[in-house]
């Protein structure tokens, strides 16, 4: 293909040349050989002509004097003339006079003519016919008839033509020749630059080149421009190629980034599952947390309380206005920290949304009237008038416990900010669908910019005049609390002219039962030591709660029998009371119920009814056994038995306490007596020596460092004694202990509590499992 | 390529013999209507009157006007005609003025004359003499003799005798002699053509010399 290509154009070249030159040359010869003929056939007419003219002349005298015999041998001189074929004189009247042929067989001349001739000449079949008048003297003598053949003619364009085929060989010779070099000049070059593309083309080598021309012309050009070309397109492609490696490359990148993201991605929607269900476990400990924490923070500060209070009540010894003083801040500052503690957990719990309404119908101005009667003592303390407006039939649906602490936090703090001898104003009234309640006070009112803020947690007005004790969190609390019964906390105030705080809860229809708002009621009393009264009749409960409450007990009313087990469960009371002649469920059901369940069945229970049959009473297990009507001395000193009852432990041995600290000792002799146990103590180590020599105890709980003698000292004595090698020790110090002294006491003690940590709960815990509380026993 | 050629130049075939076929035929008509004209010719010729021997002899007097070269002539005519002459009874009758009315000869008018004497001669150039003047020829030609007159009869011996040109007939054509000394001594020169035409040339003077 490509040779045939390449043959082509070069045969093509000398083709082009050989045709250009040929053409030319045909052309040429058949212009001048045509040239040639005609002249030189009109140089034979004239020359035929003058020799007609000349036998014309010369046969003149034979016309005139009728001698055809003369005409016929001046005739007879064209033999001499080959070309001259025959010839013939004629009168002038057209009658033959004379005539000549070459060859008579062949060629004769006419015998007759026309008359009055002018000179003219003819061709016929390839002769020459010139007819030609002869004039003598200026007359017409005779005519004369000549004819002529071509011969001459034909010969020299034989000859010519020869010349021509001669030339025209010659010619495409050197035609031949020069397109050779031409093919040298310009094929070449052309095959060569068709050599390198069709390369180029195949083998997509961009890095060869033409052989650049010698000379300068077109094809130089040509050639030039084709290798820039390719530098261009090889430059080009390695661009490309540049281009293609590094998209490769950024592809390859991409996709390795794509799936380290991806296993990101994965690993990050698995750490998202992880952090998913470690939210829930978190979420499940925080419930946890919260139940657990409501218990463990309330149970330590009741005590506190419990114990400052029965200080104030001098049971055991009259105390001097100092110890009286202390003990009241002491009481103050528990009862704070209860109430901050309350709080938070309030709020943790309206948080997290597991705070439960027990909603109900509630009477407003029943509400009012007991907050107003907790209120009024501090109220009155500041010299505040507390005035409550609230129509009879006004009720909204709440919970009643709750719509009390809304007041009560609003009471508070209006009672709080407002300055000695305002005005405290509570009022209700019907809003249409809703009961709108307002607190406004006399107060110097809150500024604008804090209005909003207010209602957030932990936060506290700015009151630069006198700090105000609190836990800022109430109002937080009372507006997710108003929230939570589906209304609205708001304030309206100017700076100057008080407060109002105010807000919207549903209003109900109607009233409800006297008992389910009583039995509301008694929840929230009662941590110090909680009886359960079960008791169906209102007049019987409310004697049994004034008689309790009067005493300093905590009462829980509980006026549905068959809820009793499990009120007995949630609230674990220090002691139940109840009736026998109840419905649906009556005493002997419920008092078997709660000594069958292991949850209640150590719950003293105290029989309080008109049915006179104590003796089963005693045989269903009933601790007390009380015959209505009720005595209130008979019915404390029953309950008083119950409770020292249920905290009275009797071992033989007690625990002793080695403590120097007489605080911790106190407390924990505190705790071990409330726990039940006997204790004894010791504040430092002779005395623990000597009680021990004199009595072995139960179990030691000891001090480490002590004044004289130390924890490690009595130890070491009382394990090289074999009397004593036995004895359970617990360790409870504030020392940093080595790992020795830590292994040491490990190998020789029970247990070791670090007060650093919590340790009375597991010290409790330790002691009850090393020694069991001496069972109650009956009185 | 060569069969594209061949298949032209078949097709073109047809009509070059179309055409080689048209003039054959005007060529046969051309033919056919010469043979009409030379069937009609003898004809016209019949109806032609035969030119008697005087016309003839007439119109060769006029044309050895043409072949001859007179010596300037101080014996041309006084009012410069070419002067035909005929000496003795003309035979020619009115032919010979009818046949040179209005001819020319060496730029001259050509006129005729009859004379009786030789003496009047001497304005002639063409000087026919008459076959009834055979006694006198010798008085005549020698009277003539330098005068530069071309001499004509149709007497017999009329050249050997001295005279320039005589006609005889050679059948039924009418042929004639010339005594070349004859002209010569009359210092005429006479045109090659006439002598070559002529049936007989005499150089050498008369017999009677």
């Amino acid at each position: 293909m490509f040779k045939a290509k390449t043959h082509s154009i070069s045969h093509k070249l000398t083709w082009m040349n050989m045709l250009v030159s040929g053409t030319a040359l045909l052309l040429a010869c058949a212009a001048f050989i045509g040239y040639d003929m005609v002249t030189f056939r009109e140089a034979m007419v004239r020359n035929l002509s003058t020799q007609s003219q000349i036998i014309g002349s010369n046969t003149a005298s034979a016309l005139l004097f009728n001698d055809p015999q003369s005409a016929a041998n001046t005739l007879s001189a064209l033999t001499a003339a080959h070309d001259i074929l025959c010839a013939a004189i004629y009168e002038p009247d057209g009658r033959l006079f004379s005539s000549y042929s070459r060859d008579p067989r062949r060629d004769s001349p006419p015998l007759t003519i026309a008359a009055g001739q002018t000179e003219s000449h003819s061709f016929k079949n390839r002769d020459i016919v010139l007819v030609r008048p002869i004039v003598f003297q200026g007359k017409p003598t005779g005519i004369i008839y000549i004819r002529s053949d071509l011969e001459e003619l034909d010969q020299r364009l034989r000859q010519y033509a020869s010349i021509a085929g001669v030339v025209l060989l010659a010619c495409l010779m050197a035609a031949l020749l020069v397109s050779s070099v031409f093919r040298k000049a310009v094929a070449e070059p052309i095959v060569g630059l068709a050599e390198v593309a069709r390369i180029v083309s195949h083998d997509k080598n961009y890095s060869i080149r033409a052989t650049p021309a010698p000379r300068r012309d077109e094809l130089a050009i040509l050639i030039d421009a084709f290798n820039e070309m390719l530098a261009q397109i090889q430059e080009n492609e390695a661009a490309l190629r540049k281009a293609h490696d590094e998209l490769e490359q950024r592809v390859q990148e991409r996709t390795a980034e794509l799936e380290s993201a991806k296993g990101e991605l994965e690993a990050f929607s698995v750490s998202i599952l992880q952090a998913k269900e470690e939210l829930e476990r978190a979420s499940k400990f925080k419930d946890q947390f919260l139940s657990t924490m409501s218990h463990e923070l309330r149970t330590p500060l009741n005590a506190v309380l419990g114990f400052s209070d029965l200080l104030t009540e001098e049971r055991y010894g009259s105390l001097n206005d100092r110890q009286q003083r202390y003990v009241a801040h002491i009481h103050t500052g528990g009862k704070h920290l209860l109430r901050l503690i309350n709080d938070i957990l309030d709020l943790s719990k309206i948080e997290a949304g597991r705070l439960q309404l027990a909603i109900e119908s509630v009477p407003v101005r029943t509400s009012f009237a007991e907050v107003a009667d907790a209120m009024r003592p501090l109220a009155e303390k500041k010299s505040h008038s507390l005035v409550v407006n609230a129509s009879k039939e006004l009720s909204v649906r709440a919970d009643a416990v709750r719509f009390k602490q809304v007041l009560m936090n609003l009471i508070g703090n209006a009672i709080k900010f407002t300055p000695e001898g305002g005005t405290i104003e509570l009022a209700g009234r019907q809003l249409g669908e809703v009961v709108r309640v307002e607190v406004r006070d006399s107060g110097p009112g809150i500024p604008p910019e804090e209005q909003q803020r207010i209602f957030e947690a932990f936060y506290r007005l700015n009151q630069t005049e006198k700090m105000v004790e609190g836990t800022g969190l109430g109002l937080a609390i009372t507006k997710r609390l108003v929230e939570l019964h589906g209304g609205h906390l708001g304030l309206e105030s100017q700076q100057g002219s008080g407060s109002c705080f105010y807000f919207t809860l549903p209003s109900s229809p109607g009233f409800e039962a006297e008992k389910a708002r009583t039995s509301g009621t008694a929840l929230k009393t009662g941590e110090t030591a909680r009886i359960l009264v079960v008791e169906d009749d209102l007049t019987a409960a409310h004697l049994l709660q004034s008689h309790l409450v009067a005493a300093g007990y905590g009462v829980v009313l509980c006026g549905q029998p068959e809820r009793a087990l499990e009120m007995a469960v949630d609230l674990q009371p220090s002691a139940v009371t109840m009736d026998i002649m109840m419905k649906p469920v009556n005493g002997w059901e419920l008092l078997a119920s709660l000594k069958s369940d292991s949850r209640t069945a150590r719950i003293p229970v105290i029989m309080v009814t008109v049915v006179d049959q104590p003796a089963t009473g005693s045989l269903l297990g009933a601790d007390e056994y009380i015959v209505k009507p009720v005595e209130k001395t008979t019915l404390l000193a029953a309950v008083q038995r119950c409770l020292n009852l249920r905290g009275r432990i009797a071992p033989a041995r007690p625990i002793l306490v080695v403590e120097d600290d007489v605080s911790t000792r106190e407390f924990i002799a505190e705790l071990l007596s409330k726990q039940g146990y006997v204790v004894s103590v010791a504040p430092d180590g002779p005395a623990a020596r000597s009680q021990v020599a004199t009595s072995l105890p139960e179990l030691v709980i000891l001090d480490l460092i002590l004044p004289e003698v130390s924890g490690f000292q009595l130890l070491a004595e009382w394990r090289s004694d074999p009397r004593t090698a036995e004895l359970p020790v617990f360790v409870l110090t504030s020392k940093d202990l080595t790992p020795k002294e830590r292994e040491y006491i490990r190998a020789n003690t029970g247990a070791l509590f670090q007060k650093h940590e919590r340790w009375q709960q597991a010290l409790i815990r330790q002691l009850q499992r090393a020694v069991p509380p001496v069972p109650t026993e009956k009185s | 390529m060569t069969r594209f050629h061949s298949s032209a130049s078949d097709r073109r075939a047809p009509h070059n013999r179309a055409f080689n076929h048209h003039p054959r035929l005007w060529q046969c008509l051309t033919a056919i209507i010469v043979i009409l004209a030379f069937l009609c010719f003898p004809v016209l010729h019949a109806q032609q009157p035969r030119p008697n021997e005087y016309q003839v002899k007439a119109a060769y007097l006029f044309n050895f006007g043409r072949f001859v070269k007179w010596p300037t002539a101080p014996t041309a005519g006084k009012d410069g005609s070419f002067m035909v002459c005929v000496l003795g009874q003309d035979p020619f009758g009115a032919i010979l003025d009818s046949t040179l009315a209005g001819e020319d000869l060496d730029g001259k008018r050509v006129v005729t004359r009859r004379i009786s004497k030789p003496q009047d001669a001497g304005t002639c150039r063409i000087l026919f003499i008459s076959s009834e003047e055979e006694t006198h020829l010798k008085e005549i030609l020698s009277a003539l003799d330098e005068e530069g007159v071309l001499t004509v009869s149709d007497m017999p011996g009329f050249s050997r005798r001295g005279g320039m040109i005589q006609f005889f007939m050679d059948g039924n054509r009418i042929r004639f002699e010339i005594n070349l000394a004859s002209t010569q001594n009359a210092r005429l020169t006479l045109s090659s053509e006439l002598l070559k035409v002529a049936a007989a040339v005499r150089k050498s003077a008369g017999p009677g010399d």
